[in-house]
């Protein structure tokens, strides 16, 4: 472990919160596990009615629209989720999972083919990418676009945001499938109805938007990242083998420690004291969810993996109501990783790595790699 | 092997005769409506959320601290609530009789 993988962990011990600077915002960050637990469950303090201030650092500059159902508080939260719910649970549907498995199936066999790999590119990229189209029951030809996003939406190497080609494309599908309405996504949210009225397009925009930039990262991450331990790990894909029935803890593990979101934002809508510090109306707070997952009150030896970790009552996914929706489709995808790159692959060998670090003004934390170069080698026995 | 009934919150039973593992995995295998056990089975989401007939909760025993954190941030928490996953069944708990928690 290095102080990149746990920036906070001095502070936390210290205090319940970090004063840090954000593009020259001062943002209390709530460090501890039942602190940031019990902040996201306070909905009237810590409110979520924010377009575009919820992420940190905010989005104001690299999209037009509010998040639904993420920058939206209760009541009307509720209506605005249940929409998409039906959706967000395809990964559990059996022939989903089934067409989860064969993508990583031909992904890896590629990997385990080619002189080299950069996971990032060659192999997390396309997974997260293919993966979203069987999720928004979309024709699998349109991730080749998606693809070409790069690891994150807004911010990715080149500095300039896709966000506002993801609009416009967006606004294309959504108007694509009103001539022509299928199962898809697209289609549902203009057919569907909020409160006894259609939804407008700012609003799906909203829906379309935290779709393909909110689970776009985060699953590249983990996934990247899932890999690079297993390459320096190579007894614990011995280990997943021989105890298959750890590949559900091992995903909650690797989701606890490899979280690729530092932290998400709330907006006190009056002035609010946040453990000895007096947040001004309107201002912003932390929680800091990748801190938690590593407070040594609640997980012994936090910078460990066990693979057979439990209880593990991690916050990777959030908590309360805005808990991530794309939750199932994480799972279902990590879980299917760990089982065939156990089930496929011997080592993994590390050939050149860039990790991909958040540098703030008072913390610098490891959130994934930019470049994973890597070859692959099959199993003995696995064709 | 043990029996174990659920009362989804429709009202509707759910009886299983050979009933082994965690009450989570019970449930999902059976398709009791109401517990998905997104997380596998490590206290971390709470979507096996339970209540234990009284007259069985002495023998299936008090939640630990880590449950029990979890469940204290549950609106509909009860004193007879636990999390499906953490309560393993044994021939201890042939006939066991609980509720499922509705949701949050």
């Amino acid at each position: 472990m290095t102080d990149h993988d746990d920036p906070f962990r001095e502070a936390r011990a210290r205090c319940p919160i970090l004063l840090a600077q954000h593009q020259g915002e001062t943002i209390p960050m709530i460090l501890r596990h039942k602190d940031v637990r019990r902040a996201a469950k306070d909905h009237a303090q810590f409110s979520s009615d924010a377009p575009r201030r919820v992420p940190i650092p905010s989005e104001e500059a690299v999209r037009t629209v509010r998040q639904y159902p993420l920058e939206v508080d209760p009541p009307d939260h509720k209506d605005y989720r249940k929409l998409v719910e039906p959706f967000f649970l395809r990964p559990k549907d059996p022939e989903v999972e089934t067409r989860i498995h064969a993508l990583i199936d031909t992904l890896l066999d590629a990997a385990i083919e080619a002189a080299e790999t950069d996971i990032v590119h060659d192999f997390s990229i396309p997974l997260q990418s293919r993966a979203l189209t069987y999720l928004l029951n979309v024709d699998e030809k349109e991730a080749d676009l998606w693809i070409s996003w790069g690891i994150h939406v807004f911010k990715d190497g080149d500095g300039k945001s896709k966000g506002p080609f993801m609009e416009k494309y967006c606004q294309k599908m959504f108007e694509a499938a009103e001539k022509e309405p299928g199962e898809d996504f697209f289609s549902a949210l203009n057919q569907a109805e909020f409160q006894g009225r259609k939804l407008s397009m700012e609003e799906k925009l909203g829906y379309a938007n935290i779709a393909f930039a909110g689970g776009r990262d985060t699953i590249i991450h983990t996934a990247t990242r899932i890999l690079k331990y297993f390459a320096e790990n190579p007894k614990a894909l011995d280990c997943i083998r021989e105890h298959p029935e750890m590949v559900n803890t091992a995903a909650e593990e690797f989701f606890r420690l490899f979280i690729p979101l530092t932290h998400i934002g709330r907006v006190c809508p009056v002035q609010t004291d946040v453990h000895g510090h007096s947040v001004e109306a309107g201002d912003r707070v932390s929680l800091t969810w990748s801190s938690a997952n590593r407070d040594p009150e609640v997980f012994e030896a936090p910078n460990e993996v066990k693979l057979d970790r439990k209880p593990n009552p991690h916050i990777a996914f959030g908590f309360g109501i805005h808990n991530c929706l794309g939750q199932h489709h994480a799972r279902a995808i990590m879980r299917a990783l760990i089982q065939k790159t156990a089930e496929k692959v011997d080592r993994i060998e590390v050939i050149s790595e860039t990790p991909l670090l958040e540098e703030e003004a008072d913390y610098t934390r490891k959130v994934g790699y930019e470049i994973l170069r890597a070859k692959f080698s099959r199993r003995e026995g696995n064709p | 092997m043990p029996k174990v009934t659920f009362i989804q919150t429709d009202g509707k039973r759910v009886v299983v005769e050979d009933a082994v593992g965690t009450l989570m995995e019970i449930a999902t295998d059976n398709e009791v409506e109401g517990i998905t056990g997104d997380c596998g089975g490590v206290c971390s989401c709470s979507t096996c959320h339970i209540y234990i007939s009284p007259d069985w909760q002495d023998k299936v025993g008090d939640p630990e601290e880590l449950e029990m954190d979890t469940l204290d941030f549950n609106e509909e928490k009860k004193p007879n609530s636990r999390l499906g996953c953490q309560v393993e069944v044994t021939e201890a708990l042939d006939g066991l009789v609980v509720e499922v928690a509705p949701e949050e």
